[in-house]
């Protein structure tokens, strides 16, 4: 009888295989995946940590920072376990305003630069939270790709192997403003030493005109630094 | 229908001076013009809504960027294809790797020479149309082998073998299926063949039963004889889970490996001619062709009523097994019910063409087929055999003895007179 056996198991499990594709059939719109281009998952608020399936998409993906609310205060760059974060600052002058941040404090320093390498970035959050400013976030923004192929100039197989691709510069100051600044303050201390050469050479003049005793100076060890501050 | 056509056109001043034969033959070309361009839409539309059932089976959403949820798709699919170059392999005989295609698209073309579409509305209205559709279809497998043999190619005769030895084992099942269906009306005209199954339903020709005079209604036994038709035709016209000779994953695309551009679109043409063929079919022999359910007024309140019980027996079942009541047998009753008291609804029921009821039936049995397609897996080439030989013929046979028993005890035959 395994004939009918056969028979009969053949047609039970047709029919529960149709049943199964039927139920697809019927709501196929609960199951299909997310249209990826068309669809995305909604952007979360500022919200860092993986939860559970509802808030599945609030993710870390990438580390962004708020430049203009910046003062550069480099806490971040402290805490960072990796030193993936590097900044450089400069001081402004006296009495110069370069606006203020979002919770009201004047800013004191030019970041000049900011740059946070996003290939040793490993989402561990720890720069967040000593960040007086709170700007410096992790963003649900996964997509790391360029706009166009061409903004980089490396070949199709190199283009996955060049780190310098994931290191992100969020100073907006102008390498023209930069170099501007560091004039100055190039001008200012050449001024400066050009002035502490007079005086020392004047001091040695001077020290020739009028010789003292050996036993004198050791006397007088802190002579040396009021000359400096003269 | 030919001739009517030819002598509906000799009425017209500007058609009088042609005579009845070229009139004639003006009609024959129009009808078999009007029935391929039938056939191309019925691919085009086809391709478009296997694509979209077999997509929502398989959790996907098939084509959606070509024109809204992806209608235009099989449209820039088809002008792709007839912009293709063709190539022909240069080890290919030339000549018979040309006719191929065109010999299966001609036989499953021809084949709807004799299917009613509506009353009166058949191309060739001859007394053995029956006969002459199972047999005209399998012409098909000479041009499959001589494509297969033509290739040059191993995989494409491998799948012109396969094909020759189903289709030849598969027309046994078919053919003694269908003449299940005939013993019971007693004639090989299609239109006949529908005649007969208008109505109301009944039991030994006596108690009436809430279900159309359908043939797959009549009996356990013609019941049988469509579910073998339905399993044997798949196998004939080379659809999943019985489409071994052009087996994606073991042949490539059997016979149609090597051909390409606009041949593989006459190939693909004649497939879902060949689905629409043994679609209507079905729907003719065991579904009552162009028949409304129930077929008169009467009849038709009556089969209602029926429903409506029936719907209500099922809302008292599905609330005792699963201990809620569910919405939508009650849905079911009310709209059921509505609906037999409303005249005017009726009235829509009975004046809905026949073009469009057997387009209901031969669209509910395609989708029977895709489903199939779609979920069952591939047999092997001696499962396929064994299907055939020992499973679908000695079934079929003992069927043939039970409706002979059948029509005996229900007094249409006897023994004795």
């Amino acid at each position: 009888m395994g004939y009918f056996k056969n028979i009969g198991d053949s047609i039970t499990t047709l029919i529960t295989g149709m049943k199964v594709t039927m139920g697809y059939f019927v709501r196929a719109k609960e199951h299909v995946t997310l249209q990826y281009p068309d669809e995305k998952w909604p952007n979360p608020e500022r919200n860092i940590g993986v939860g559970e399936l509802d808030t599945y998409n609030v993710i870390r993906s990438k580390l962004h920072v708020d430049i203009d609310d910046c003062i550069g205060c480099k806490k971040c760059e402290r805490a960072c376990p990796v030193n993936c974060i590097t900044i450089d600052t400069l001081k402004t002058d006296k009495g110069e305003d370069i606006g203020t941040t979002k919770l009201g404090t004047q800013k004191r320093l030019l970041v000049t630069r900011f740059t946070i390498d996003m290939t040793e970035c490993m989402y561990c959050d720890l720069c967040t939270f000593p960040c007086p400013e709170e700007c410096i976030y992790m963003t649900p923004d996964y997509r790391f790709e360029r706009g166009d192929n061409k903004e980089v100039q490396v070949t199709n197989v190199e283009r996955w192997r060049d780190r310098n691709n994931l290191i992100y510069e969020y100073s907006t100051v102008p390498k023209t403003e930069v170099d501007r600044r560091m004039q100055i303050i190039a001008d200012a201390e050449a001024v400066k030493a050009a002035a502490l050469e007079k005086a020392r050479v004047a001091a040695e003049a001077s020290a020739a005109a009028t010789p003292k005793p050996a036993e004198n100076r050791e006397i007088t060890p802190g002579s040396g630094e009021e000359q400096a501050h003269e | 229908m030919i001739d009517a056509f030819a002598s509906w056109m000799l009425q017209f001043g500007a058609l009088s001076w042609l005579g009845t034969t070229p009139a004639t033959i003006l009609a024959m070309s129009l009808v078999a013009v009007a029935i391929f361009i039938f056939v191309a839409l019925n691919a085009l539309v086809l391709v478009y809504v296997e694509r979209k059932v077999s997509a929502f089976m398989q959790v996907r959403l098939g084509p959606m960027r070509v024109g809204p949820m992806g209608t235009l798709q099989t449209v820039a699919d088809a002008l792709k294809l007839l912009l293709k170059e063709d190539i022909i392999p240069r080890f290919a005989d030339p000549i018979l790797f040309r006719v191929g295609p065109w010999i299966i698209l001609l036989a499953s073309f021809v084949a709807f020479a004799a299917v009613p579409f509506s009353p009166g509305w058949v191309p060739a209205d001859m007394s053995i149309g029956l006969f002459y559709v199972v047999s005209i279809s399998s012409v098909v497998v000479i041009g499959i082998v001589m494509s297969g043999w033509a290739s040059n190619n191993k995989w494409s005769l491998y799948g012109a073998m396969r094909s020759a030895a189903q289709i030849v084992s598969y027309e046994i099942p078919v053919g003694l299926s269908l003449l299940a269906a005939v013993a019971v009306v007693g004639t090989l005209n299609l239109q006949e063949i529908i005649a007969a199954q208008a109505g109301v339903g009944n039991l030994f020709h006596w108690i009436p039963i809430p279900f159309p005079n359908w043939y797959i209604f009549h009996s356990p036994f013609l019941f049988l004889a469509g579910c073998i038709y339905l399993i044997a035709a798949t196998a004939e016209v080379n659809r999943t889970p019985f489409d071994i000779p052009e087996s994606e994953s073991e042949l490539v695309a059997g016979f149609m490996t090597e051909y390409s551009g606009i041949r593989w679109a006459l190939f693909f043409l004649s497939e879902y001619a060949n689905a629409a063929v043994v679609a209507l079919l079905t729907a003719i022999v065991f579904l009552g062709g162009w028949q409304s359910p129930f077929a008169d007024l009467a009849g038709a309140r009556f089969g209602m009523i029926s429903l409506t019980v029936l719907a209500l027996i099922w809302t008292i079942f599905v609330k005792y097994k699963v201990k809620r009541l569910s919405i939508y047998p009650i849905g079911t009753i009310l709209a059921l019910t509505v609906i037999a008291w409303l005249f005017p609804a009726f009235a829509i029921w009975l004046a809905t063409p026949g073009l469009v009821w057997i387009a209901i039936k031969g669209g509910v049995v395609i989708f029977l087929l895709m489903w199939f397609r779609w979920t069952f897996p591939r047999l092997r080439v001696d499962q396929l055999m064994y299907l055939s030989w020992k499973v679908l013929l000695p079934i079929a046979l003992i069927n043939l003895a039970g409706v002979a028993v059948w029509m005996w005890l229900t007094g249409a035959i006897s023994l004795v007179g």
